[in-house]
């Protein structure tokens, strides 16, 4: 394995590693009044950070330090092989980061847009977008599905469930606000 | 004993109200139609329903929720016997012997070993479940905090330990799951933890936005980053019978029957081996002790059996611990204590002290009985309208994968900062599949921390922070303790000893 891989492997344990003594510093400096003989509310929070860190430390250890060419991953002291062993090997999927982070950003610009367009309008197009975005290519069936899908998920949520989703601002809202009165949701 | 039948016969009472029957059939139907789609896991669909319960009882609730994962464990037979879909990793097994007889022209008598083998390995769970929970609760009964934490850390180990990758990102992903569970004011001294003076914070984590945002829109983003492959099915809707076996060939197959029965039972009982691990340790069981064992692969009834017999088998001994202790054993069970929390009941031995609380038990087991014989019923009666979801294109269903998240997520406070919360989680989730962190132990330590927290201040103020005392000094707690050490050091062993065998090896 070369240097370059193996920093890449242990990349994940040093960010995670590093976090972890940001975040015990952050427990040392708790506001609290201690009780004397008595452990304080840092105590346990301290306790899972520091077996953290020790696991992340040893696995950044590990990784940084395995021999070139060394053992495969299952057969290195620490690593707990079960299923995954008798499974048939499978060729690893295709990966399209691209979709992925625009799936993930879609998903984030949804959730923003709640309040402002509420539940039926957003979802409305969340659907048709992630449906496209996903490489779904029949535009009626789309539309249709996003569509019935928005509108049940609003009559059964709101009417049968009695959750409050977001109605949305101004124009919007009048749009919720007909939907709700045409289905008599109150 | 007549205890025990007079308590089931009043829980068949109870299941059969309309409102239960309504939700054990709900239940029954989509857990067959997740496990029959390949892009949804049983765990994943056991979350996604768990909005609609808020608005329910308590027991249709719970009702609905056991039949699904029940029901789960034998959908996917179907679709990796016809069409080689495994829909969940449990289904795997059945590749190797199911889908080979049914290409040597017998996919009928496939399906109706799986049936046979749901039935029986299902039935006997259920029974099991009964006679065992009793016992186990009264034991339960004599717990105080000590046994409690070190009951807690057997199970959370237990579950490490079989997570089935790195022992190391087990242990990390139990680490942020516990470490999550800390943040908000703390309820002895009221402090803020980890709150960065964000108002939203202090209310903590809901453990319901890190099991929905982890397992579920997790699932989505690893898929969409595949471009969401699984191509709809064509199926013939002729080739899809079930033809049962007859007695006879039964009674051959006895030890096999036998053989798994256990496995299912006792390892379904050990927190942390989930119907997926039940269903492989139990055809590698066949294969080293079955009659025929050279044979297995290449399409005998054995091979069928095995798995199908503890993966459903599995699922009373994940209840028996749920019920009595509150310990859940798997991603589903860990999902429906998340539904008894919700309607705020704590399960444990208490709930078999209560009149009230007992029958709900008992109708939970006998709905249980009636989920086994409803599964079955339907996999022989309605398989063919059951597997044309397959024609699902996945992006369509991942659509709506999303949007169940999102509402699970919101719907449990009303609060949309629950649902940034869920796409935290949904790429934490990502994340975690990436770089191969389990994500069953963060969730149970997320749901289980504070409990654990709880029960270790609690022994530490009883015996003056004198912790050997207090975990080591006691029978019961010092034999837990012990076997959670066990739990941690068996896979470093059994490690060792393989490399040690590699490097002979060479």
């Amino acid at each position: 394995m070369s240097a370059r891989a193996r920093i890449g492997a242990a990349a994940p344990y040093g960010v995670l590693l590093g976090l972890a003594a940001y975040l015990f510093r952050v427990a040392d400096h708790l506001d609290f009044t201690r009780t004397e003989g008595r452990l304080g509310p840092d105590f346990w929070p301290k306790a899972i950070l520091a077996l953290l860190m020790v696991t992340c430390g040893y696995e950044l250890l590990r990784r940084l330090l395995r021999a070139p060419g060394g053992q495969p991953e299952s057969a290195v002291i620490g690593e707990a092989t079960t299923v995954e062993d008798m499974e048939p090997e499978a060729a690893p999927p295709a990966r399209h980061p691209y979709l992925l982070w625009s799936g993930a950003g879609l998903t984030l610009l949804y959730v923003a847009s709640l309040e402002v367009l509420g539940f039926f309008t957003s979802t409305f197009l969340y659907m048709l977008i992630f449906m496209r975005l996903g490489r779904y290519r029949r535009w009626p069936v789309v539309i249709t599905t996003s569509l019935c899908g928005s509108l049940v998920f609003m009559f059964v949520f709101m009417k049968i469930v009695y959750v409050s989703l977001p109605l949305g601002s101004e124009p919007f809202s009048a749009v919720s606000l007909l939907l709700m009165r045409l289905m008599g949701i109150r | 004993m007549i205890d025990i039948l007079g308590h089931l016969g009043h829980g068949f009472v109870h299941v059969l109200a309309p409102a239960n029957v309504a939700a054990l059939l709900v239940g029954l139907v989509v857990g067959m139609l997740v496990a029959i789609l390949p892009g949804l896991t049983l765990v994943m669909g056991v979350v996604l329903v768990l909005p609609f319960t808020y608005g329910m009882a308590l027991l249709p609730s719970i009702i609905m929720l056991t039949a699904m994962y029940i029901s789960g464990t034998y959908g996917g037979a179907f679709t990796s016997i016809l069409f080689r879909i495994p829909g969940e990793p449990l289904d795997v097994p059945l590749l190797w012997d199911g889908y080979t007889m049914g290409r040597k022209g017998a996919p009928a008598k496939a399906l109706g070993w799986t049936l046979y083998a749901a039935l029986w390995g299902g039935l006997l769970t259920s029974t099991c479940m009964v006679l065992l929970a009793q016992p186990f609760a009264k034991f339960a009964l004599s717990f105080d905090a000590p046994e409690y934490f070190s009951v807690i850390m057997f199970g959370l180990t237990s579950v490490v330990a079989l997570a089935g990758t790195s022992m190391s990102n087990a242990l990390i992903s139990l680490f942020i799951g516990l470490l999550l569970s800390t943040v908000g004011v703390d309820e002895i001294y009221g402090a803020q933890r980890f709150t960065f003076g964000i108002p939203v914070l202090a209310d903590g984590i809901k453990y319901i936005t890190i099991m929905v945002g982890a397992y579920g829109l997790g699932e989505v983003f690893t898929r969409l980053e595949q471009g969401f492959q699984t191509q709809p099915v064509q199926y013939s809707a002729k080739r899809i019978k079930t033809q049962l076996p007859t007695l006879r060939e039964v009674w051959g197959l006895r030890g096999t029957f036998v053989r798994s029965s256990l496995i299912g039972v006792l390892l379904g009982i050990v927190p942390g081996a989930g119907a997926t691990i039940t269903s492989f340790v139990s055809y590698g069981a066949e294969s080293q002790y079955g009659k025929r064992s050279a044979r297995l692969g290449t399409g005998i009834p054995e091979g069928i059996v095995a798995p199908q017999i503890a993966s459903t088998a599995s699922v009373g001994g994940h209840m028996v611990p749920l019920l009595t202790l509150g310990i859940p054993g798997s991603g589903a069970t860990a999902i429906i204590l998340g539904a008894f929390l919700l309607h705020g009941v704590q399960p444990g031995p208490q709930l078999f002290t209560d009149p009230k609380s007992t029958a709900l038990v008992y109708a939970i087991f006998a709905s249980l009985f009636l989920s086994v014989v409803g599964m079955c019923a339907m996999g022989y009666f309605w398989i063919r309208s059951l597997i044309k979801v397959m024609d699902a294109p996945e992006a369509v269903v991942s659509a709506f994968v999303v949007l169940f998240c999102v509402i699970g997520a919101y719907s449990e406070r009303n609060d949309l900062n629950d649902v940034w919360m869920l796409v935290i989680f949904g790429i934490v989730g990502y994340l975690f599949d990436r770089f191969r962190f389990p994500v069953a132990p963060l969730v149970l330590g997320a749901i289980l921390g504070p409990e654990a927290e709880t029960a270790f201040m609690t022994s530490m103020i009883s015996h003056k922070n004198d912790w050997v005392g207090a975990f080591f000094g006691r029978p019961i707690s010092c034999t837990l303790m012990i076997l959670t050490f066990v739990a941690l050091g068996f896979p470093l062993i059994r490690a060792a000893l393989r490399a040690r065998r590699a490097w002979r090896a060479r």
